[in-house]
């Protein structure tokens, strides 16, 4: 037989078969050192990806870094954060973080006391340490390659070092730090409350609004550093006591931490899975020798893929994490099915060799077949737009078809080899009797119930179809990174009680920007000035407005007639003549102006500076100034000459050439200088702030209206009049006079990370209290339909960047890849059925056990209202592979034992014996073999191991009962057309 | 002891022979040099500030400076463009005694605002420039111990490390001094961690009016990879500028040395 060739060799040359597998374990095991992880959810998207490249594109423009987000509550004291030992020790914390630096060892170093202190940051349990050394992750890993420091010091935020703005003494104006000195009474302490509070950039980021938890942001140079660097951050608080709880989160921490645990967990469930599924087999088949041969096989799949994977220099991703996982089985219940019949056949040829090519020999096609499918399933996912899934799908197929050439070869070679004949025939009789009977009963009697009771039970399956339907409608699509952690792990609890105290962990950018930057051509602004000179001319001066308007005019015409004519130029011109302008109407009374202002204000009197101006100006002039004087004659120094430049600034102050600048500020002020822009992005962010999920947004605006207010404030004055300064100043030379301060502040360029250099952009920084993609996408759909009915004075281009945008883009790749994948597959393996039974309807009837399955389990998800996130699209896969099997082997031994006992009545009650017993023991041992999972404190990886023994026990259900009554009901048709086939 | 003795004064004597000026006395020419020539003076500014992908924003102001009493000078800045700062000003007060804080007001026009500034940190940015204002004023000799530590054919190498450290981002900075000029010529700034990380440069020397002047001053920021290119044109000396006009009064009314 063709079929058994490659056995057949196994038979002859055993030793060359174990050879072979033992070259390949060490070649692919050679490839393992050269690992390297990626545990970064971005990388779910390519690297070319648009929103990717727009999303680094944003944190270049506004150098945005990633941040590891420290926050510290104090529920304790009656301050809550705002007394003087947790401030003091904030403080202490920020200075340690700046201080970060490599020393002579090459270790980890901050300056505590004014001493260099290198903290010890290992873990003190030997495990941990011994994974960490395996994994090649050294938690001393806080430097770049030129040994600078990972934490971007000079852009932390903590209130020792960010800006603030405030009214000091004697009416001045004081630009400082929030915690410029570490305070050393409650009064001082308060201040420094009071002053976060009011400051909309603070209140609610910085310090959550009762006051009871600070957060500090800690920008790293790259996300891989944010686990040391918390593990750093935790060192460094180790010894704060009770009263000050540090909680640190962040999605790069969340992410980074998430990678560290998968290696944990690959280092422990994976070992664990295959020990429970060893085990099993043990217990099933009894015999250690026998049941190492499949174990071996799952291994050297294992090895071979993850080698593969690794020597092709892919990295390993969360993903590709789990390949061992899903392998495991896979591969273990082909020879499952092998060893399952070789030990029920074996007494029927008393050979080794005989009785592995009578098993080979009819079990090689539903073998192949099975791992055809399988491999169909997850090649599908090659598919995907999701490069980590598409890696992960090819391998697994890879590992598929291994598993299968092992079982062929490997597998009947170790039994020559390593099986004594001797225990073969001493145990057999032993072993039928005690759990094979008891399995094999219970299996009779189901057999019994499908076959009598065929119409219930598929009157039962459609109604879990329809049940399972529903469900599906119910399903949400959503996945959040911080939510792959058990609800008690230490990321998930700092989420809660961050995102209890602040706007949210969550970051989102919506940057905004012109379609089209406005040039507005000479001919426009010329025309635009005119009407605002008449405004302001026309009344007061209206011949020398005349005449500029006539320049006007004039300036107008002559660029018009040019081609291109310099927009500079225009002004040029025009500055000349308003100079000229102004000198003619305003230059008596500035050179009075000029005149009184340089006069020494000391023992100044009236009759001085009558004097002083005897020969300035002219007379009518002079004459004039002098009848406003009358009433002012008495005052004296300073108070004389102010009174004095008063008078003369009401007739000078109109000037030409300020009118000019004013108007060219105007004309080429950049989008968000314009007072109806910023005025737009305040009524946006108004409108977030309502919108559920958005704990916070933070603009440029809330600085700009911040500093316009300090500025303006005059303890003199009332409130009402100093609150009308919480605005956007009117003009654009005005915004951009106190955006001028704000660039000068001590935290250079912070105004930055919120508006370009240029302002023609801004990015409004969104913090979300969760990072469900769900939220997120409401979030973006709100913008939306908020933009479109509140149209902004320009046209605006709309980005949207941060990490739970981001993820939210790979999630709806993922999903529409998916059903992609899961289709397709469907369709290719339908077809294969169909050719491996050489009938359509045998084909149909072998989709009808994963069908249900896949159903049953995205129903139950949609019922319990489990999120579909990754882990969970990609076990449709999973079933694909793992349910057909199971049908494949139930229906090729049907038609085999109908054809062999002439009708399936006499044949169901043979297929509950040695089929159905090969059948369950797979699901058994998968389905209990996974356990472990359950126990770990990732959540995906709790996800699969539940999914993988609920895929299993729906599988064998589906395969034992449905298919059995199916059969039932259909087996005029099933066998009647293959008899006819046949003869 | 005997021993700590006699090297003391070892060093003493072969830095004494080796630099002929005391340390104080090269620190002291410097300043004098790069903030005090002549009695007053007035420059055109022009500032380019540039980030690191080279996109460069300009400012141009017009700088009055007078030396007044004891050390203590007089700054006004008047700028000019870009046409939204059109007739901003700063003035400032810089004193030089113990305990005496600097003054320093603004002049906003579009907002028609005149405001004191409280005498802060003087390691600021100057109009969000890589420069801060200890730059455009000079640094109080007092606030550093100056070594000289190294001395070239045309160069002194003094280090500055400062008294108080807690009150500056830089652990110590070292200025190159010109020996003919005694004009400071770079200034390197290390962080805390030991690592150079701002680079100040006069990097055109003329001589205007008799005084060795820096025409064109750099400084770079090698953590953002920013730079900020300023350029001095029309310098004059001695131009007998009255005190008078570095008043607050003279914020709202321009004095005439600026605007024409």
């Amino acid at each position: 037989m063709k079929r058994l060739r490659i056995t057949s060799f196994s038979i002859r040359f055993p030793w060359i078969v174990i050879g072979l597998s033992l070259a390949i374990i060490v070649f692919f095991g050679a490839q393992f050192p050269k690992v390297s992880f990626d545990n970064d959810p971005e990388n779910m998207l390519a690297e070319d990806e648009y929103i990717r490249v727009f999303h680094n594109k944003v944190k270049a423009q506004y150098n945005l870094y990633d941040f590891v987000i420290v926050g510290i509550v104090n529920d304790e004291h009656e301050d809550g954060i705002f007394n003087v030992g947790t401030l003091g020790k904030i403080d202490r914390l920020t200075r340690e973080l700046i201080s970060l630096r490599q020393n002579a060892d090459g270790n980890p170093e901050v300056i505590r006391n004014g001493q260099p202190y290198a903290p010890v940051l290992e873990s003190g349990s030997a495990w941990e340490r011994g994974l960490a050394k395996v994994f090649g992750n050294d938690v001393n890993r806080l430097f770049a390659e030129d040994g600078s420091s990972a934490i971007i010091a000079p852009e932390i935020i903590s209130p020792s070092v960010v800006d603030n703005i405030k009214q000091a003494d004697r009416g001045q104006l004081a630009i400082e730090y929030l915690m410029e000195d570490v305070p050393t009474t409650r009064e001082e302490a308060l201040i420094i409350r009071d002053d976060a509070m009011n400051n909309p950039l603070y209140k609610g980021t910085l310090v959550s609004e009762d006051g009871k938890a600070i957060a500090l942001y800690i920008p790293i140079i790259e996300k891989t550093y944010s686990y040391n660097v918390a593990n750093l951050i935790e060192n460094l608080t180790a010894g704060w006591g009770d009263s000050d709880q540090v909680y640190i989160t962040g999605q790069p921490v969340a992410q980074d931490t998430f990678g560290v645990e998968m290696l944990v967990q690959m280092a422990t469930s994976a070992p664990l899975a295959g020990l429970a599924i060893f085990l099993l087999l043990l217990f099933f088949f009894r015999r250690l020798s026998l049941i190492i041969a499949p174990m071996l096989v799952a291994i050297v799949s294992v090895v071979a893929t993850m080698g593969l994977l690794i020597g092709l220099g892919f990295d390993v991703h969360i993903m590709s994490s789990m390949i061992a996982i899903f392998l495991m089985p896979i591969s273990v219940a082909d020879s499952v099915h092998i060893l399952s019949e070789f030990f029920d056949s074996y007494h029927k040829f008393r050979n080794k060799a005989e009785t592995i090519k009578h098993v080979v020999g009819h079990l090689f096609m539903p073998m192949l077949y099975t791992s055809l499918t399988t491999i169909a399933g997850f090649a599908s996912l090659g598919t995907t737009p999701i490069p980590p899934v598409r890696v992960f799908g090819l391998h697994v197929a890879f590992g598929v078809g291994l598993a299968w050439l092992l079982t062929m070869t490997f597998v009947p070679a170790y039994i020559m080899i390593f099986v004594r004949t001797k225990m073969l025939d001493g145990l057999k009789p032993e072993e039928t009797e005690d759990h094979h009977g008891l399995l094999g009963r219970a299996l009779g009697g189901l057999g019994r119930v499908s076959y009598k009771r065929w119409k219930l039970i598929l009157a039962l399956t459609m109604i879990t179809i329809v049940l399972s339907i529903i469900g599906i409608s119910k399903i949400k699509v959503n996945d959040n990174p911080v939510k792959w952690f058990t609800q008690n792990h230490r990321i998930r609890v700092a989420d809660r009680v961050l995102n209890d105290h602040f706007g949210g962990t969550y970051t989102a950018y919506l940057t905004l920007k012109p379609e089209q930057i406005q040039a507005l051509t000479c001919a426009e602004r010329i025309d635009a000035m005119r009407n605002a000179a008449i405004a302001r001319f026309g009344k007061t001066l209206p011949e020398a407005s005349a005449i500029f308007l006539q320049i006007l005019d004039e300036t107008n015409t002559k660029f018009q007639s040019l081609e291109s004519a310099d927009i500079e130029r225009c002004f040029v011109d025009l500055a000349e003549t308003a100079k000229g302008l102004d000198e003619q109407v305003f230059g008596v009374w500035n050179d009075l102006g000029d005149e009184i202002n340089y006069l020494d204000p000391e023992g100044l009197t009236y009759t001085k500076l009558s004097a002083a101006i005897a020969n300035k100006a002219d007379e009518a002039t002079r004459k004039t100034f002098a009848k406003r004087m009358a009433q002012f004659q008495s005052l004296e120094g300073e108070d004389l000459q102010n009174q004095a430049l008063d008078i003369v600034d009401e007739y000078a102050a109109l000037s030409f050439v300020d009118f000019l600048y004013e108007a060219r500020a105007d004309a080429s002020a950049p989008a968000f200088k314009r007072p109806e822009m910023l005025a737009y992005v305040d009524s946006l962010q108004a409108f977030l702030a309502d919108v559920p999920n958005i704990g916070k947004t933070s603009s440029a605006l809330d600085a700009l209206k911040k500093a316009n207010f300090e500025l303006n404030y005059a303890a003199s004055e009332t409130d009402e009049r100093n609150d009308t300064f919480y605005n956007i100043p009117p003009t654009p030379s005005a915004v951009s006079q106190v955006f001028t301060q704000l660039e000068g502040m001590k935290k250079k360029d912070s105004l930055f990370h919120l508006i370009t250099k240029d302002y023609n952009e801004v990015n409004i920084w969104i913090q979300l209290k969760s990072g469900d993609n769900t939220d997120m996408v409401a979030v973006v759909e709100a913008v939306e339909n908020w933009m479109a009915e509140n149209p902004a004075p320009v046209e605006l281009d709309v980005g949207w960047a941060g990490l739970t945008y981001l993820n939210v883009v790979w999630q709806e790749k993922m999903v529409a890849g998916m059903m992609n994948a899961l289709l397709s597959s469907f369709v290719v393996v339908l077809i294969m059925m169909m050719v491996l039974f050489r009938s359509p309807i045998f084909g149909l009837l072998a989709m009808i056990p994963l069908t249900v399955t896949i159903t049953f389990i995205y129903g139950l998800i949609g019922w319990v209202g489990k999120d579909y996130d990754m882990p969970v699209a990609v076990l449709s896969s999973l079933t694909l592979g793992l349910s057909v099997d199971f049908a494949i082997h139930f229906l090729e031994r049907s038609r085999e034992l109908t054809k062999k006992f002439g009708n399936w009545k006499d044949a169901i009650w043979h297929m509950f014996q040695e089929p159905a017993m090969a059948i369950s023991r797979n699901a058994i041992i998968i389905s209990i073999g996974f356990t472990p999972l359950l126990f770990a404190p990732l959540v995906p990886y709790k996800t699969v191991g539940f999914f993988l023994a609920t895929i299993m026990a729906v599988s064998w259900i589906a395969t034992l009962f449905i298919l059995a009554a199916l059969i039932t009901g259909l087996q005029k048709y099933l066998f009647k057309n293959k008899e006819s086939q046949e003869v | 002891m005997k021993i700590l003795v006699a090297a003391t004064a070892l060093v003493a004597t072969v830095s004494g022979v080796y630099a002929q000026l005391s340390v104080d006395e090269i620190v002291n020419k410097a300043n004098e040099a790069a903030y005090y020539a002549g009695k007053d003076g007035r420059a055109e500014v022009e500032m380019k500030i540039i980030d690191k992908s080279g996109s460069t924003r300009t400012r141009e102001f017009t700088l009055l400076r007078m030396n007044a009493k004891g050390g203590s000078q007089k700054f006004y800045v008047y700028f000019k463009k870009p046409a939204d700062l059109y007739k901003q000003v700063f003035l400032v007060w810089k004193e030089v005694d113990e305990g005496k804080d600097d003054s320093r007001w603004m002049w906003l026009p579009a907002l028609n605002l005149k405001r004191s500034i409280a005498p802060g940190d003087k390691r600021t940015s100057f109009v969000g420039s890589d420069f801060v204002y200890e730059d455009v004023s000079g640094r109080n000799l007092k606030e550093d111990k100056h070594e000289l530590v190294e001395t070239t054919d045309t160069q002194y190498v003094i280090k500055n490390t400062p008294v108080d450290p807690d009150s500056v981002e830089f652990s110590y900075y070292t200025v190159r001094i010109d020996k003919d000029t005694f004009l400071p010529r770079k200034a390197e700034y290390y962080d805390k961690n030991g690592k150079l990380y701002r680079i100040v440069e006069g990097t055109k020397v003329e001589t205007i009016q008799g005084y060795p002047t820096v025409t064109e001053s750099v400084v770079k920021d090698l953590n953002t990879g920013g730079s900020t290119l300023n350029t001095f044109k029309n310098i004059k000396y001695d131009i007998g500028l009255k005190e008078n006009i570095f008043t607050e009064r003279f914020l709202r009314r321009p004095p005439r040395e600026v605007t024409r």
